[in-house]
């Protein structure tokens, strides 16, 4: 063979690759609202920047005929490339092939680029779409996910992995994504579930649709299993750039600096108007997010679960911070079960990728009720308590109202590790709520209720946490900005050190 | 009323058994809700405070429908999605559980 004959006929292997599973399958996806694995990947990268890896691998498989059957790609898509001008690693399960099954070699490529992306620690990105496992392959292919789910726990902290469910997502192979930080799913194209509506019916009797037991907005909304959903897949893969652009590559590195152009001694004069002057009166948290970060822009991370409290990305002075925020219009602000892991899990992301805290507190306490001792509030409210106490990045807590009881240490206290506590003068830091301590205190006095307008006058207040040095400093709303970039400044050089350890255990 | 035959001793009894009628009443099942309807559920534990509608208002998304005054505060109860109200259940005063259907709609 001539070597213009070799080329030849390398040239010819790739074209059957690249036309993936044939124009019938690739229109089929198409009519379904989704790309293919390289549209998708070339939506998601600086354009050209893609490197394919393991483009010729093929499957070994002999059982039932296997071996006569060509797979594109063994399914999926792999490889490098840039976004922002930032290294990246993906893989893209690909549909059109044999429904973007997973097989020995499939799961090989996917474990190829994951040692890579920790090697070089660069974020990894996982497009999942496909029917599972490749049945064919028996056990190679069940032990092709495990291989997977080991190198997602290992590179764990170490580089952000976000996974997009753009199709669906069934038995095991849900527990990559969900051993990932991030979960994007698209909205009626991707489902995750354990089990499908079949198994479902015949084992419960309930009767459900797939988009009502592992639809987008059923894990955004309901199971909290899925962080953000998205219209479509150009949307999808355009929400994991903007994404990216607030991470680091790896927890040795910073996230990156951007100019955003907002002065950092801006000061907000409607904060000092926008709390109800009856503190049992609820008022928009948000509006206190986008007064004080840079162009009040943020992204939120689980926004349409455990809404009574706030988990987004944002910049201050172009740095990079994670806010966790009660929100007093849902629930009151109160901490529940939900609230609570929603919140943990976003402190430790931040924390393992070095990103500060800025905690927004207007808490009542913890929700009360069967439902909620039944279900364990005790272990998962503790996970906040851990989750800051662990945390060594810098720690900013902002008290704007109600901080009482236990519900303010788990959300930042001085004493769990605030490095300042700062706080506006309408907070009422106390050991429970004023009222229901008054009734304690003065319960067999005669003139309760001008005892309680007393002790209301003079504990719900930020200053008998100021006068122990609890509180650092208490400010006027509109200078939060200011004062809160400052105080980022001041801990950039911040170092603490926990002891040497295995690993902590946390309450799961 | 079942008859049974008991030997005892070698003699034969004829015993009749009757059911006694069951006295505890099933727990009082929540008044069904009417397919499509959307319902309005109490988020949390606490006390109505103020009912601000009544049956035959049409109501807009994002209306106080109510207030409820839980975990010290005032709550603004908000409409889901634009609508008339069909059946108000709470009144001032009045304590709700978690789940509690307070306003159909």
């Amino acid at each position: 063979m001539s070597t213009q004959e070799r080329i030849e006929k390398m040239l010819k292997k790739a074209e059957v690759i690249l036309a993936a599973g044939g124009e019938k399958r690739v229109a089929k996806q198409h009519e379904a609202g989704k790309m293919t694995a390289r549209e998708r990947i070339a939506a998601l990268l600086d354009e050209g920047s893609f490197v394919e890896l393991d483009r010729f691998v093929r499957h070994r498989c002999t059982n039932f005929g296997q071996e006569k059957k060509e797979l594109p790609g063994e399914g999926v898509t792999t490889g490098y490339g840039t976004v922002d001008g930032r290294l990246v690693y993906v893989f893209a399960q690909d549909f059109t092939v044999e429904g973007g099954s997973l097989g020995e070699m499939h799961a090989a490529k996917i474990v190829k680029v994951q040692r890579l992306a920790l090697k070089m620690g660069a974020p990894l990105v996982g497009l999942n779409d496909s029917g599972g496992a490749r049945i064919q392959e028996a056990i190679d292919a069940l032990a092709g996910y495990g291989k997977i789910f080991f190198e997602n726990t290992i590179a764990s902290g170490v580089i952000p992995q976000i996974s997009a469910i753009m199709g669906p997502s069934a038995g095991g192979a849900v527990y990559s994504p969900a051993l990932t930080d991030f979960i994007y799913m698209v909205k009626n194209t991707s489902k995750m579930f354990i089990t499908g509506p079949a198994v479902v019916k015949s084992v419960t009797g309930e009767d459900v649709t797939q988009e009502q037991l592992g639809g987008a907005m059923t894990h955004n909304s309901t199971s909290g299993v899925a962080h953000f959903a998205a219209e479509n897949d150009e949307d999808c893969l355009q929400q994991i750039r903007y994404l990216l652009s607030f991470l680091p590559s790896n927890n040795m590195e910073g996230a990156p600096i951007v100019e955003t152009g907002d002065d950092p001694m801006r000061t907000a004069d409607h904060l000092n108007t926008l709390l109800p002057d009856n503190s049992n009166q609820a008022y928009d948290m948000y509006e206190v997010i986008k007064a004080i970060v840079d162009n009040g822009e943020y992204y939120e991370n689980q926004k349409y679960w455990a809404t009574n409290i706030i988990t987004c990305f944002a910049r201050m002075d172009g740095q990079t911070i994670g806010i966790i925020a009660n929100q007093p219009k849902v629930m009151a602000g109160c901490l529940d079960i939900n609230a609570s892991d929603k919140s943990a899990r976003f402190i430790r992301f931040c924390d393992a990728f070095g990103i500060p805290l800025l905690n927004l507190v207007d808490v009542p306490g913890f929700l009360p009720g069967c439902n909620q001792e039944y279900g364990g509030i005790i272990r998962h409210g503790a996970k906040m308590l851990y989750a800051y106490s662990e945390a060594t990045v810098p720690k900013i807590t902002l008290v704007t109202r109600k901080a009482y009881g236990g519900s303010y240490l788990a959300m930042c206290s001085q004493d769990l590790g605030a490095d300042q506590v700062i706080a506006w003068p309408t907070a009422e830091i106390a050991v429970m709520g004023p009222a229901g301590a008054a009734n304690i205190i003065f319960k067999k006095d005669p003139d309760v209720e001008a005892k309680t307008k007393e002790y209301i006058d003079n504990f719900a207040t930020p200053y008998q946490a100021a006068m122990r040095g609890m509180v650092d400093m208490v400010i006027e709303p509109k200078n939060s900005r200011p004062t809160i970039i400052n105080a980022l400044q001041m801990l950039e050089s911040k170092r603490e050190t926990r002891p040497a350890k295995r690993h902590g255990n946390i309450p799961l | 009323m079942k008859k049974y035959t008991i030997t005892v001793n070698g003699t034969a009894y004829e015993v009749e058994v009757e059911e006694a009628g069951v006295v505890a009443s099933a727990p009082k099942a929540a008044a069904p809700v009417a397919a499509g309807a959307t319902t309005v559920s109490a988020p949390m534990p606490g006390k109505v405070l103020s009912v601000n509608v009544k049956v035959g208002d049409a109501v807009k998304a994002g209306d106080v429908l109510m207030i409820l005054e839980a975990m010290k505060m005032q709550n603004e109860i908000m409409a889901p999605a634009d609508g008339t109200v069909s059946d108000v259940r709470v009144s001032a005063g009045q304590t709700v559980g978690t789940g509690d259907v307070m306003i159909v709609m």
